[in-house]
C-alpha cells in the first residue's frame, strides 16, 4: 500500500512539473500579428483632375447548369431542372479625368503679343474608386446548389469593373474633361493678368504603342 | 383454398419478377450503350457545364461635376483584412485582400478668392491645406477573396470594408506622407509659375 502511494506521489510530482514547464514555455511565445499590411507604393506626381463621374452599373448572373456536348453527330445543351442559381450585384464607381502636368515646362506654353496658348496632353481617366452596394445584392439559390462563394462573388465583380472600364470612350469623359480643364486654368490665367479673350487652352494627343502599332496597321 | 392463393401469390410474385428482370435487363443495357456511346466512341463528348460569363447593364451616369483638385502624392495600398466568428464545433473566418489608393493634394474649390496676386515681379499663391481628396478611395470591385468559411452576410462584408478604410488610413495619412505631399506641390506650383515667366515666386499653405 506504502508502494502504491509512494508511486501515485511520484507520478502526480511528475505531472506537475511537466505542467510547469510547459506553460513556462508557451509563456515564451509572443502572439504576431499575421494581418499585416501587404504592398504600400508612394508617387510623387503632378495631377489636375478636372471631371467627376459617378457611374452605376448592376452586375447579372444566370449560373445554370447543362448537360453539353454531342452524341451522335448530334449537339446537345439541355438545362438541368433544379440546378439554377442567380446574382444581381450593384457596383457605384468614381471616375477621374486628369491631366498630366509632371512635365509641364516653357514647352507648353506659346505667347504671340498679349495671347497666351497653354498646350496641355490629352486628360487621362481613372477609376478613383468602386463601392459593392452590399445591402442590395440579391441572390437566389436552388436546393440542389451551393451559395455563392466569396471568391465567386469577387471575380464576378471584377468582371463588372473591367465592364465600366470598357465603357469609358461611350461615357464622353474626355472631352468634359478638356471642357473642365479649361474653367480652371482661365480663372488662374486672369488672375495673373490675362484677358480671358486672349487665353486658349489647346490639347494635344500623346501617342503611345498602342496607338502606333494602330496608325501602321491602318497604313499597311 | 389457401393452397389455391398461395399458387396464385407464386404466379403473381414470378411474373413481377420477370418483369423487375426485363426493366434492370434494360437499363444495364442503356448504361452500357451511354458508357458506350461517350466513353468509346471518341467523336462523341457529353459533360456538365456552366457559364462563368456574367451579364451587365448598361454603365449610368449618375453624376457630372467640374472639379479642380490637384494631386501631388498618390499612396497606392493593398490591406489583408479578416474577420473570424467564433462557433460551437469550429470557428467561421472570411479574409479578403482590398485595394485602394489614396490621393493627397489640394481642392481648389477650398481656395480663396485672391489665392493668386501679383505685386510687380512677384507673385503669391496661398493654396488651401493638403488633405485627402477622396473619401470613398478603396477600389472594392477590384477585391481578391483570399479565404472563406462559413456564410457571410452583407453586413459582414460592409464591416471588412470599413476596418480596410480604417486601417488604409492610418497606414497611409501620415504627417511623413502629407509633408512630402506639400512639398511637391510647392515645387510643382514653382515650375509651373516659372514656365508662366515668374521669376520671384512665393507659395504659402493655408493653416
Amino acid at each position: 500500500m506504502r508502494r502504491i502511494c509512494l508511486l501515485f506521489a511520484i507520478t502526480t510530482l511528475l505531472t506537475a512539473c511537466s505542467g510547469n514547464g510547459e506553460k513556462q514555455e508557451s509563456a515564451g511565445y509572443q502572439s504576431i500579428d499575421t494581418v499585416p499590411m501587404l504592398i504600400m507604393q508612394v508617387q510623387k506626381c503632378a495631377r489636375l483632375y478636372t471631371t467627376e463621374y459617378k457611374v452605376h452599373k448592376i452586375v447579372t448572373h444566370d449560373d445554370v447548369i447543362r448537360l453539353r456536348g454531342s452524341l451522335l453527330k448530334q449537339d446537345i445543351n439541355i438545362k438541368v431542372p433544379l440546378g439554377e442559381r442567380k446574382i444581381a450585384i450593384p457596383i457605384d464607381a468614381t471616375l477621374k479625368a486628369w491631366i498630366d502636368f509632371s512635365q509641364f515646362s516653357e514647352k507648353n506654353i506659346e505667347r504671340s503679343g498679349s495671347r497666351i496658348t497653354i498646350l496641355l496632353p490629352d486628360p487621362q481617366v481613372t477609376m478613383t474608386s468602386s463601392k459593392i452596394d452590399q445591402k442590395s445584392v440579391r441572390k437566389y439559390v436552388a436546393l440542389t446548389r451551393a451559395h455563392f462563394s466569396d471568391a465567386e462573388m469577387s471575380a464576378y465583380e471584377q468582371q463588372g469593373r473591367e465592364a465600366i472600364i470598357n465603357s469609358i470612350p461611350e461615357l464622353g469623359i474626355i472631352e468634359t474633361a478638356k471642357a473642365s480643364a479649361a474653367r480652371v486654368l482661365v480663372p488662374m490665367l486672369t488672375r495673373l493678368g490675362y484677358q480671358e479673350q486672349d487665353i486658349t487652352i489647346a490639347f494635344r494627343k500623346e501617342f503611345n504603342q498602342n496607338d502606333i502599332q494602330r496608325i501602321y496597321g491602318q497604313e499597311k | 383454398m389457401a393452397r389455391k392463393s398461395e399458387k396464385e401469390r407464386l404466379k403473381e410474385l414470378t411474373v413481377m419478377g420477370k418483369k423487375l428482370n426485363v426493366r434492370v435487363l434494360a437499363l444495364i443495357a442503356f448504361i452500357l450503350v451511354f458508357v458506350w456511346l461517350v466513353f468509346v466512341r471518341k467523336d462523341n463528348t457529353v459533360g456538365i457545364a456552366v457559364d462563368d460569363h456574367i451579364g451587365t447593364t448598361p454603365t449610368q451616369i449618375e453624376s457630372i461635376r467640374d472639379i479642380g483638385e490637384w494631386e501631388f502624392l498618390s499612396i497606392s495600398n493593398e490591406e489583408l483584412v479578416d474577420t473570424m466568428r467564433k462557433g460551437f464545433f469550429s470557428n467561421d473566418e472570411l479574409v479578403r485582400i482590398y485595394y485602394g489608393t489614396l490621393r493627397l493634394g489640394i481642392d481648389m474649390h477650398q481656395a480663396s478668392q485672391d489665392w493668386l496676386t501679383v505685386k510687380g515681379d512677384t507673385v503669391t499663391a496661398i493654396l488651401p491645406k493638403i488633405g485627402l481628396l477622396d473619401k470613398d478611395f478603396i477600389d472594392e470591385a477590384r477585391t481578391k477573396s483570399f479565404y472563406e468559411s462559413g456564410s457571410w452576410t452583407a453586413r459582414d462584408r460592409e464591416a471588412l470594408y470599413q476596418k480596410a478604410r480604417r486601417l488604409m488610413l492610418a497606414r497611409c495619412m501620415t504627417p511623413a506622407n502629407q509633408k512630402v505631399a506639400q512639398e511637391n506641390a510647392e515645387a510643382q506650383f514653382q515650375k509651373m509659375l516659372k514656365a508662366l515667366g515668374y521669376q520671384n515666386i512665393i507659395i504659402k499653405f493655408e493653416e
